[in-house]
């Protein structure tokens, strides 16, 4: 294999593909990125099983062929060479990468090692990456990170009413986005994908592009451009996620979202050691209130119009804010019933998205 | 505490009862830790060298004394406050303030709270206390010493045991002492006191702060100054961070039996959570300490992620942990505790609660399992408020005679088994 590019191309190319491998600890053929170049077309992939990126780019070729290169090492490599034209030849069991007077020879990945990846044999549906962008920002935050509920980790996909929806929970606060008219699953089927791979999707969206969508029985696989995300599906059964959205909430807090927010950012600062944002409600409108013993406290009253019995509720200002963050629009509300039960944020005129979250218990 | 650490050797040996005893070195350079008021009939004072004492009352008994024993006793006198008032302030291993303005809704004026202590302790702990009120620390420690028994000439005059100064009477209570009951007046300071022919509180009022400065430097001045006046702001300070709630187990037999142990782990959890929820607290450290026969001991800890003032929760908790030890040859002591406790947790709910999903309680229509479990803490209180302590309890105590009894610490020293004398 033998071919030459320009530095900031294959920059680009190596760190989109580098973002699948693995971290420390991974079997030695999975920190690599595989280089398949057949005419000028190159393509990188890397893979940690559970999720794979493959990024084509245009190259000029001269010898066709696969090898398998230190990801990190590859990377590092050409991100610190002077712009311009970089050469990768392999010979034997090493890669030289050479530009200007630099040159290096690294030593190669043996190919075996390197996962095989499995073709999606299912037709692909086309969504506007504009779209799922948007949506997938807005659930993404209340996916969990922790390993220890690896359902929770991942986003649902299902098709409800003619349309996508898309539901993510980390146990504490719960996201649900629903999209018009994108069929990308049968009547009644469900995904669950990872959140890590969403993440990544989500990151090469931008481009304004279509996206290919395909989902399969046990791996989904989303192309954007010259980008592909193949990532395994989770398996098992989501929670019960509409038993928690109570039917209805006698009370209601309406206000601007950006005033919110700036006050929570502030009053945040002196909500520490994971002490909560206190939310004092009445007719008077909305108090925040944070208090950390032996540090401080912080006060801020919001203009809001509250309809319902004046009421105190704590939240983790951090959960709070992601999810007003991700709400649609200028007028949001927050709907409660008491301090022990879950509150709703809403956009209001606005259906196709809400937020859950439990409050925190203070005393 | 009356005598404290003579009247936990007095409680312990009725032989003692009605004859002088002495705690302390016995040597002829040790120093009286603790005299019996028969002692004291001789002119027995605490501090004093135990070759005084001696030539004083030589057919004292003179004990060595177990610290440790007199720990174990505090911590649980300790604990009587604790269900008072959260705030309390540990002076020493038999004296401590507490702060029941919070309480007084709860359980009356301060004379009936203060009653309520000493009957608490002499019904538990079988040991004589007295207990003394006031606005403020300074009349809350003098009221103390005058709810004491009293010694005159070779009698013992019975104390009233409680002795509440009221609100506007500090003035009044103070200005017949003597300067010497006052905080910080030695026998130096007495002497000074004495030429400028100050003997009572009432003639220390009589002199100008600036006089007492002049002749007692500063600080001293001040204070006296202060104090004579009745003017003292200090707050009772509780130490929070140190705080721990538990019961223990020494058991007349060692048990080998899991099971057995087990009912012990429920019904010293159910006493763990009826005493945090008592004094107003949550903690999240589950603390599990077992004796083997051999006297090895361990301990076992686990942090919550939420905090708790639940049986089930602690008991749970103290479970999981006793699973994972080895048994021996038969268990000498169990104990649930739970540290780091709080006034002020902040716990974050979960949609587990939502959907009676986690560990706590089931979730009903309507009411998440914290909210069942709270409901029902404060049933099973509110039954014991009102009908004693074993109204209620956890099923596996139950027994054809009602619940399975045990007072916290009933045992702790195992059935009459007295060090030798």
């Amino acid at each position: 294999m033998k071919f030459r590019c320009e530095r900031d191309v294959l920059v680009d190319a190596l760190a989109t593909a580098g973002r699948a491998v693995g971290g420390r600890g991974t079997q030695p053929g999975l920190s690599g990125v595989r280089a398949a170049l057949t005419g000028d077309r190159l393509e990188l992939t890397g893979s940690d099983i559970d999720l794979t990126i493959s990024v084509g780019i245009t190259v000029s070729g001269e010898t066709d062929g696969v090898v398998v290169i230190p990801a990190r090492l590859a990377a590092d490599i050409v991100k610190a060479l002077e712009p311009g034209a970089v050469s990768f030849a392999a010979v034997e069991d090493e890669l030289k990468i050479s530009a200007g007077r630099s040159e290096f020879a690294i030593r190669l990945i043996a190919g075996d090692d390197f996962p095989r990846l499995a073709e999606l044999d299912v037709e692909a549906v086309t969504i506007g990456a504009d779209d799922l962008a948007g949506s997938l920002g807005q659930v993404i935050p209340a996916a969990s990170t922790d390993d220890s509920r690896p359902i929770l980790t991942g986003v649902l996909v299902a098709a409800e009413d003619g349309g996508l929806r898309l539901v993510a929970t980390d146990s504490y606060r719960l996201a649900v986005r629903d999209l018009d008219n994108a069929f990308v699953l049968s009547d009644g089927q469900s995904v669950l994908i990872p959140r890590k791979a969403l993440q990544e999707l989500n990151r090469i969206l931008s481009g304004g592009a279509d996206v290919m969508v395909r989902l399969g029985e046990r791996e989904a696989s989303f192309e954007v451009g010259d980008i592909r995300v193949v990532t395994r599906l989770i398996e098992g059964d989501f929670p019960n996620y509409r038993g928690l959205i109570p039917a209805s909430h006698p009370n209601t807090l309406t206000l601007n979202r950006e005033e919110l927010l700036d006050a929570l950012r502030r009053v945040k600062l002196l909500a520490r050691e994971a002490t909560p944002v206190r939310l004092d409600m009445s007719a008077d409108g909305l108090e925040l209130v944070a208090v950390t013993q032996d540090v401080g406290t912080a006060r801020e009253q919001v203009e809001a119009t509250y309809e319902g019995n004046d009421l105190t509720v704590a939240f983790n200002p951090q959960y709070l804010l992601e999810g007003l963050e991700v709400a649609p629009g200028d007028l949001v509300t927050l709907s409660t019933i008491d301090e022990l039960k879950p509150a709703l944020v809403r956009a209001v005129g606005v259906d196709d998205f809400l937020y859950l979250l439990m409050p925190v218990r203070f005393s | 505490m009356d005598a404290f650490y003579a009247s936990v050797e007095i409680r312990d040996d009725p032989s003692l009862r009605g004859r002088p005893v002495i705690v302390g070195g016995s040597s002829d350079r040790g120093v009286v830790a603790a005299a019996s008021y028969e002692a004291r009939v001789h002119g027995i004072r605490s501090a004093m060298p135990s070759a005084r004492a001696r030539q004083l009352c030589p057919h004292a008994v003179f004990l060595h004394g177990d610290h440790s024993r007199y720990q174990e006793v505090s911590a649980r006198i300790m604990a009587i406050f604790d269900d008072v008032t959260p705030s309390v302030e540990p002076i020493s291993l038999d004296e401590a303030f507490l702060d029941v303005a919070g309480a007084t809704r709860l359980l009356g004026p301060p004379e009936a709270i203060a009653r309520v202590i000493r009957d608490r302790i002499r019904e538990q702990e079988r040991l004589p206390a007295s207990v003394g009120g006031g606005t403020s620390k300074l009349i809350a420690k003098l009221a103390s010493v005058e709810a004491k028994p009293r010694i005159e000439g070779r009698s013992i005059l019975p104390g009233p045991g409680v002795y509440v100064v009221p609100a506007g009477g500090e003035q009044a209570f103070l200005d017949p002492l003597p300067v010497r009951a006052l905080w910080g007046v030695g026998p130096k300071t007495h002497d000074k006191l004495a030429r400028l022919g100050v003997v009572r509180v009432a003639d220390l009022r009589t002199v100008t702060l600036e006089r007492l400065v002049g002749v007692l430097g500063q600080a001293q001045g001040q204070h006296l100054h202060a104090m004579a006046r009745a003017h003292d702001r200090r707050e009772v300070e509780t130490n929070r961070a140190a705080k721990s709630i538990s019961h223990e187990e020494t058991f007349a037999h060692d048990l080998v039996d899991r099971g057995t142990l087990d009912r012990e782990l429920v019904r010293m959890a159910d006493a763990v959570a009826a005493r945090m929820r008592a004094s107003g607290v949550r903690g999240r450290t589950v603390v599990l300490k077992l004796r083997h026969a051999d006297f090895r001991t361990v301990t076992r800890s686990h942090t919550l992620e939420r905090s708790t003032h639940s049986a089930p929760t602690i008991h749970r908790t103290a479970r999981e942990m006793f699973d994972q030890l080895d048994l021996g040859d038969g268990v000498r002591l169990l104990g649930v505790g739970v540290t780091s406790l709080t006034t002020d947790a902040a716990d974050q709910l979960s949609f587990d609660d939502v959907l009676g999903a986690g560990d706590g309680a089931p979730a009903e229509a309507g009411r998440t399992s914290v909210e069942v479990d709270e409901a029902t803490n404060s049933a099973i209180d509110e039954i014991r408020r009102r009908f004693g302590h074993t109204a209620i309890g956890p099923a596996v105590l139950a027994t054809e005679d009602g619940l399975e009894q045990g007072k916290p610490g009933d045992e702790m020293w195992g059935p009459a088994q007295l060090p030798p004398r």
